[in-house]
């Protein structure tokens, strides 16, 4: 018994050009609710370009972007996030100067609920205990897994329907990376939707239940994750 | 006593008035938006006040009233604010230096306006402002409370939710817009609450000065409060108060010294005579000492941390 599909990201045709440059062309991407989805690829193949139009930060030349039905091609990214878009931006950006404590906090910006907003705080707090023990430090003072752990967690404290990641084992030692592909398998079986951006193919594909192949700024492959696992060309370019 | 304030009244107003525009000019920069637009709106302020005090209320013999002064500071303020969400949708689009250059280029454009137009006198300006207060001293009676209101309400924005969007838009924009703040947003309420501040004090100040032109306002000025900010400090409110205190009082300071006595003669005249050197010279040692300026955060923050950690050091 298998229950249908509800999509709550759809990408029709997006297309972005950065000055006269084409970042992205014709991009097709529909994510379902509960899955783990990943896009990969190499280097300026326009991953990031895909989330920055998905998280409002580029207007797209043309194309439309469907979420939970509504069409937010146009929308702010503030507004975007306040709908229930989140987003681990690519390096971190986490606020330097301000606390663990007042990152998470400003993660939760769009929310007035304080007592749940109190709970999702102690609820981050046991999933990154990390960040519990630096909870009054600057961010600026933390490693760079520490860092990219507060980047999600201030993410997910906007209790999002849909968290898009972007390059979140970029700079991070092996370890470290082991750790946080662990959190988002947690966070995927709490029930979140995730949209992960990957250079790691390996590693993104065993984690994600379909995966999107991007080269050039068009896509190339698609498919259930497990299969592109299996793909020879797919192998050959990104698997190594 | 009496002779004190009768002989520094005139500068304790003008400590009190240049701190309210070292915050006018510090609440963009909270959001990390270099504006030096202050000083137009303060003119702007002063030319409504002036305007309205000798051709719009007829003054009758005697003081001229308290209450029209409050109402002009009132229309010097909202025509201020309103002015600056015009100026400010466009001009906070740019950053950096590049917002500084507008402002600059929109305090000459009033500066310009000013010389030109009947209302503001030409290049003679308004003068004979009618004074509300028979001493200079008692304009600390609408200056005081003002800035204390200013302080009181900069001392809540900086803890409240607002607050923390301000300095989440300094810190890093594009984060800011990832958490779901909208920076344009913050950016021009920071800027149009500066202006209204510049504007009301600008209502008052003319009729402290008695006259108003078109040397009101100006570039320098832009300056001027930028070293109250840069000086006393730009990640706290209290820095630009203190710093345009201490700027402000500078000069009489410089007097006084420079009339001792004892001094060579040539370090009497550099006190008295080359004040602007000695404040360049500030402006340098304070980037090089006190890059964040005098007053930072920390002085309390870390006071209240060690009071923290005390009792748990005792348990050892």
């Amino acid at each position: 018994m298998t229950t249908e599909p509800v999509p709550i990201l759809e990408l029709h045709g997006i297309t972005v050009n950065y000055g006269g440059i084409r970042a992205i062309e014709n991009i097709d991407l529909v994510v379902n609710t509960g899955e783990v989805v990943t896009l990969i690829g190499a280097n300026g193949a326009g991953k990031s370009t895909t989330l920055r139009a998905i998280s409002r930060l580029v207007n797209p030349l043309s194309g439309k972007i469907i979420y939970a039905g509504k069409d937010i091609t146009r929308a702010r990214t503030d507004e975007v996030v306040k709908w229930g878009i989140a987003q681990s931006p690519e390096g971190r950006r986490v606020l330097a100067r301000q606390s663990v404590l007042d990152n998470l906090r400003l993660g939760a910006y769009t929310r007035s609920d304080r007592a749940e907003i109190e709970r999702d705080l102690q609820q981050q707090f046991a999933l990154f205990p990390r960040l519990a023990e630096r909870r009054h430090q600057q961010a600026g003072t933390l490693s760079g897994g520490e860092q990219q752990m507060l980047a999600i967690a201030r993410a997910v404290m906007s209790r999002p329907r849909l968290l898009l990641l972007d390059e979140p084992s970029l700079g991070l030692a092996p370890l470290i990376v082991i750790e946080i592909f662990s959190i988002i398998r947690n966070l995927h079986a709490a029930g979140v939707t995730i949209l992960l951006v990957e250079q790691n193919a390996r590693l993104a594909l065993q984690n994600a239940d379909r995966g999107y192949v991007l080269e050039a700024g068009a896509i190339t492959f698609s498919g259930p994750a497990d299969q592109l696992l299996g793909d020879e060309r797919v192998k050959q370019a990104y698997l190594g | 006593m009496t002779d004190f304030f009768n002989t520094y009244g005139n500068l304790m107003v003008l400590m009190v008035f240049n701190a309210m525009l070292g915050l006018s000019l510090y609440l963009p920069l909270m959001a990390g938006q270099l504006s030096l637009a202050s000083p137009g709106f303060y003119a702007l302020g002063g030319y409504i006040g002036a305007v309205f005090s000798t051709k719009v209320f007829q003054s009758s013999d005697g003081a001229f009233p308290v209450s029209y002064v409050l109402l002009e500071m009132l229309v010097g303020g909202l025509a201020s604010g309103v002015l600056a969400i015009v100026v400010g949708i466009p001009a906070l689009r740019l950053r950096g230096i590049y917002l500084a250059l507008a402002t600059i280029a929109f305090v000459e454009i009033l500066r310009v306006l000013s010389l030109n137009l009947t209302i503001t006198g030409g290049a003679i300006g308004i003068f004979g402002i009618p004074q509300p207060f028979n001493r200079p001293l008692k304009y600390l009676y609408i200056a005081g409370p003002l800035l204390l209101f200013s302080m009181f309400f900069m001392y809540r924005l900086e803890r409240i939710r607002a607050g923390r969007a301000l300095t989440a838009i300094r810190e890093d924009e594009l984060a800011a817009g990832a958490m779901g703040i909208n920076p344009t947003y913050y950016k021009v309420l920071a800027f149009t609450l500066g202006a209204i501040l510049a504007g009301m004090v600008g209502a008052l100040s003319a009729h402290f000065l008695n006259t108003w032109n078109a040397r009101q306002g100006t570039f320098d000025a832009s300056i001027t409060y930028l070293t109250f900010a840069l000086i006393g400090g730009s990640r706290t409110f209290v820095g630009p108060v203190v710093g345009a205190m201490l700027l402000t009082a500078l000069p009489e300071l410089l007097r006084f010294l420079g009339g001792i006595d004892q001094l060579p003669q040539s370090v009497r005249d550099l006190f008295l005579n080359g004040r602007l050197i000695i404040f360049g010279l500030l402006i340098v040692l304070g980037t090089i000492f006190f890059p964040q300026g005098i007053i930072t955060p920390r002085l309390w923050e870390r006071r209240r941390r060690t009071k923290a950690v005390r009792p748990a050091e005792s348990n050892l």
